[in-house]
């Protein structure tokens, strides 16, 4: 175990630790989520350019409010940053997503989920430079891979940014690490309980619920020590993971 | 002798006009007959993968215009007609996150959403409990989304598992092929279509011209060579292979005798 972890991170809860979700928006108004959510942020096309305005138009489609439903639980006091990218009117997807990471990268916040992914060719340069510059920034991005025979970016880009595919396991903090695959890490993904707009809850079964569990873990990570680096949290999440692996409690 | 001059060139122009739509005409009937039978592939596809699924109703939507909007292509199950005429608008649903974020997805219990599918199950009068929605991706362009809902016999059902979720996928990719080949042909089909209702001002006349040639022995002897070519086409590569090599023999042996058969 490297000396420079926290042992006792599964009793923090993310306090002081925002975390960025790139997603369809958030309902700010479950009961999970009210008064956690500190900025929510829209893209809008302006005269051929994405900028990022104020939103109040909550979540169209359900996914963002489930993936911080779920850091929610890992991570009871950290707070949120909803950029939404999808069902925001008119924007092409590549282009309003590769903006909304560029705007949480410039906001500089620490964890940045990324429940998404692009399969177009022409998005794979301009992603790498984006995650090498949030890798330099500091920025710890985690992104879900897409489990379809195309590969997705930024999922597959294994140097700068933190991987995860969905597991079987039920333990929410039971996560794995798979050294040498292309996608790293290994969190609950199938049939995960959380939050969902208008008060409710779903099952939901998707990487794209096992990547909110990583960034709820790393939010505990950082509440112990916020200036921890890309390269600290995925040494710790691989130290960690090991540690499950020792103690049988992960798949 | 300036007017007889001026009437032959205006007869050729003519000749010339009637020549090119009547290639027109006989494209967009070839394409006519391309998109059938992708229609009829992409259903029976979404029947098979539905059956390993252990799924009755399932459903192909693709883009419809620029705006992010899905619309049904293809469904089957009970309420599949009712479907046809549902638009998906931009985002909304799990169909609208799955086109938009390229990320497949499984939803256990939809029963109890007062949102889209709510809005979905009161014009159909079906009840939505599961849906497996994941992306058809063709050439990294995501254009559409195959659907999975509920399973076979009655609730409470058994949740989709994430094995059958990569057993969607592979079937999505397959699917996606289709309705590329699909929407290509349709294109094709509508640009013909809408070109021939621009050309010329009378439209009775030209929907009597374009009857007079699809009647015509020799439009109908194209068709019929086109329907030949599709169906060795669906045989198979050696098929496909042996019919392009006659068909190339044909065509070379008819170049070079061309002075003889215009003799």
């Amino acid at each position: 175990m490297l000396s420079n972890i926290d042992h006792n991170w599964r009793t923090r809860s993310g306090e002081g630790i925002t975390v960025a979700i790139i997603d369809s928006g958030i309902d700010t108004t479950h009961p999970d989520l009210a008064g956690r959510v500190v900025e929510s942020v829209e893209a809008r096309l302006v005269e051929k350019r994405v900028v990022f305005e104020s939103s109040e138009s909550g979540d169209s489609a359900g996914h963002g409010t489930a993936c911080a439903g779920i850091i929610a639980r890992i991570a009871p006091d950290a707070t949120f940053c909803s950029i939404k990218v999808l069902g925001a009117g008119g924007l092409g997807d590549g282009h309003a997503f590769l903006s909304g990471l560029e705007w949480a990268i410039k906001q500089k916040y620490k964890i940045i989920n990324l429940s998404l992914g692009t399969t177009k060719p022409q998005f794979f340069a301009p992603l790498h430079d984006l995650l090498d510059r949030a890798y330099q920034a500091g920025c710890i991005v985690v992104a879900a891979a897409n489990n379809l025979p195309q590969p997705s970016f930024p999922s597959v880009f294994s140097s700068s940014l933190i991987s995860v595919i969905k597991s079987i396991e039920t333990d929410p903090l039971n996560f794995g690490f798979q050294f040498g695959e292309i996608i790293e890490l290994t969190a609950p993904g199938v049939n995960v309980r959380t939050a969902w707009p208008g008060g409710g809850y779903k099952s939901l079964t998707g990487n794209s619920f096992a990547c909110p569990h990583i960034a709820g873990v790393i939010a505990l990570l950082l509440e112990s020590d916020p200036e921890m680096t890309p390269f600290h949290v995925k040494t710790a999440l691989f130290e960690i993971a090991r540690e499950n692996l020792e103690q049988g409690v992960s798949n | 002798m300036v007017l007889g001059e001026n009437r032959n060139v205006a007869e050729q122009d003519s000749r010339e006009i009637n020549k090119k739509l009547q290639r027109l005409v006989e494209t967009v009937d070839v394409a006519n007959l391309l998109t059938e039978p992708l229609s009829r592939s992409i259903e029976s596809l979404l029947r098979v993968s539905a059956a390993q699924i252990d799924c009755d109703e399932a459903s192909v939507l693709v883009r419809e215009g620029g705006e992010g909007n899905l619309r049904f292509l293809c469904a089957i199950g009970k309420v599949a007609d009712q479907l046809l005429n549902i638009l998906v608008p931009a985002g909304k649903g799990i169909a609208g996150f799955v086109y938009s974020s390229g990320q497949p997805m499984v939803i256990s219990d939809v029963a109890e959403d007062e949102s889209f599918y709510a809005e979905v199950d009161k014009k159909t009068g079906y009840s939505t409990q599961m849906i497996l929605a994941t992306p058809l991706n063709h050439g990294g362009e995501i254009i559409g989304v195959l659907e999975y809902v509920n399973r076979r016999g009655g609730p409470p059902f058994k949740p989709f598992t994430p094995e059958e979720m990569d057993r969607a996928a592979g079937f999505a990719e397959a699917i996606a092929s289709l309705v590329d080949a699909y929407q290509s042909a349709k294109l094709f089909r509508d640009l013909g279509e809408q070109m021939l209702g621009e050309t010329g001002s009378d439209t009775a006349d030209v929907r009597k011209w374009l009857e007079q040639l699809r009647e015509s022995p020799s439009h109908q002897a194209m068709m019929d060579l086109a329907v030949l070519v599709r169906d060795v086409a669906s045989r198979g590569d050696s098929e496909r292979n042996l019919a392009r090599e006659v068909l190339e023999s044909v065509l070379k042996y008819s170049s070079s005798n061309d002075d003889l058969f215009n003799a």
